[in-house]
């Protein structure tokens, strides 16, 4: 039923390299344990899956996106705190730099340069697109369409994934 | 510049042209000057006749509609007369030169704008530039008079080639009636990449079509986003449940098939018949999701003992998901996905909790289990 001969007609693509890691990821994870599925190992596993998922998507975009470079830059310090947890030097709080929209609204001290009719539209969007603190909106919403593009190439490969492994 | 004689040629022969010039120049217009103004004969055209004694007492009327109207008629005038030289000299315009050094301007309505960059070609010859910030007040007191909206490419368009190779920085227009210093020009370069941005982000959100508006796009948007990385949430859970075959061969898997087999299914359906297929309780309402994706196998992927207390987070999760998305679900098997379509704020935000619901008793069950995995 599965033909191995039908590859995949873009090789590169993001979706084929987030395939190929993702499930890099799976198969280490596979091999890694097996003991009884309890719960936690459930929630374990539910968790890494998570992260892999999120990580082998960011890898596969590389550094030329703002959200990837945030993702993998959280991946990072997530794993350097997890081996170090006692230096505190490793650990990195991610300031939020007031951005230049910020920066001009505060001196004005108008709300002028809102695009968001101030129903805190804006701050939820940064809140959601990883690494949206440090841009400007029109910045934010290049972002966002590209974080979209990838979400929606991620939810398609793990359904796949899934339904493959239910089968 | 040849265009620009032939320009002056054909506005020559109306008159004056020149006077063409003065409505654009506002209140604090020198009075000597209104008074040549009112003395230049203009023969040939009707209309300009009416234009001295018109202008003068409708100076302070700028904003008001009736001057538009006047510089309508002689934008189509200009629009019929010499069309293709309008469009080569924007700056240039077809007016005829002016004694008082104003720069010529298009009156076309299409074309009527205000040269708010420092164009060296765009003067002409015939007049030496005079003071720009007349123009600016003048442009100022005009108000709002707005146009329809020109794209900034129009305007480079009305450029001559060499002048495009030029420049290498964004050239902005300030239309008719818009301030011009520089924050406005840069706001408005700004507002229009935003909204350009947002026409794309449209394109991506299924069901945003109908949506005009910031607000509405960017809610549209923002449950887009949360629905989406949700459902990675929970095809993590379901990927965690199930029970995986060891070294998945990934030639295998990168086959097309898999990549592409499942493009068309709407995730939701395969997420939420993936679910119920796994707990078969008699009592459960499943018809409508297990109509619609037909091919979905069930599976049992957990081994008994275990898997009561997740039968039952997800049969609650799913009873309920069903229940709320029942109302306003299309059963039409080719609906999108759990993100917006329609009832799409209204699915996302369902989702949303639903969502919490389930990390809430996830969260439960394993502190209940003595762990502290949280």
């Amino acid at each position: 039923m599965k033909t191995e001969k039908n590859l995949p007609r873009n090789p590169s693509s993001i979706k084929t390299r987030f395939a190929v890691k993702f499930l890099q990821a799976m198969n280490k994870m596979n091999k890694r344990k097996n003991p009884s599925t309890s719960m936690a190992v459930k929630y374990k596993r539910y968790q890494f899956i998570r992260a892999a998922a999120t990580s082998s998507m960011a890898s596969a975009v590389g550094p030329r996106r703002a959200w990837s470079r945030a993702v993998l830059r959280k991946m990072r310090n997530h794993t350097a705190i997890h081996r170090f947890p006692m230096n505190n030097k490793t650990r990195t709080t991610r300031r939020f730099p007031i951005t230049r929209r910020k920066r001009s609204s505060i001196l004005r001290g108008n709300p002028r340069q809102e695009d968001d009719l101030g129903f805190g539209q804006e701050d939820d969007l940064r809140g959601l697109v990883p690494g949206g603190q440090g841009m400007d909106f029109c910045r934010l919403l290049s972002e966002t369409a590209h974080y979209i593009k990838c979400l929606k190439t991620q939810v398609q490969v793990m359904t796949n994934v899934l339904h493959h492994y239910s089968t | 510049m040849g265009s620009e004689e032939s320009g002056d040629r054909v506005f020559e022969q109306r008159g004056d042209s020149s006077i063409l010039n003065y409505p654009f120049y506002g209140c604090n217009w020198d009075p000597i000057v209104f008074n040549e103004f009112g003395n230049q004969t203009v023969e040939s055209s009707s209309h300009l006749l009416h234009f001295p004694s018109d202008m003068v007492p409708k100076i302070s009327n700028f904003g008001s509609g009736s001057f538009s109207e006047m510089v309508t008629s002689f934008g189509h005038i200009s629009e019929t007369a010499c069309h293709s030289n309008i469009a080569q000299n924007s700056e240039d315009g077809t007016l005829g030169p002016s004694p008082y050094g104003k720069r010529k301007r298009k009156l076309s309505p299409k074309n009527a704008e205000e040269e708010q960059h420092k164009d060296p070609s765009g003067d002409t010859s015939d007049f030496p530039n005079k003071d720009d910030d007349e123009k600016q007040k003048f442009e100022q007191n005009i108000g709002t008079n707005s146009r329809s909206k020109q794209a900034v490419k129009q305007a480079k368009d009305n450029l001559t080639g060499d002048e495009i190779s030029k420049e290498n920085y964004i050239h902005v227009r300030a239309k008719r009636g818009q301030a011009t210093n520089s924050h406005s020009l840069a706001e408005r370069v700004r507002r229009e990449r935003i909204s350009e941005r947002m026409r794309l982000l449209q394109e991506l959100v299924p069901g945003c079509n109908k949506i005009t508006g910031k607000a509405m796009m960017l809610d549209e948007i923002i449950n887009y986003v949360q629905s989406l990385q949700q459902q990675v949430e929970f095809l993590s859970m379901k990927l965690a449940t199930v029970n995986p075959e060891l070294n998945v061969d990934i030639d295998r898997i990168l086959s097309k098939e898999i990549l592409h087999l499942r493009a068309s299914n709407p995730a939701a359906l395969g997420i939420a018949s993936g679910l119920n297929s796994s707990h078969p309780f008699p009592g459960c309402p499943q018809g409508t999701f297990n109509g619609a994706p037909g091919s979905t196998p069930p599976f049992n992927p957990l081994p008994q003992p275990d898997n009561d207390i997740l039968y039952l987070l997800q049969h609650i999760w799913s009873n309920e998901l069903q229940g709320l998305l029942q109302m306003g679900f299309d059963h039409d098997p080719s609906a999108s996905s759990l993100g917006p379509n329609g009832p799409g704020q209204r699915k996302a935000s369902i989702s949303r909790a639903v969502s919490a619901l389930w990390r809430g008793l996830w969260k439960t069950l394993v502190i209940r289990k003595g762990l502290s995995l949280i």
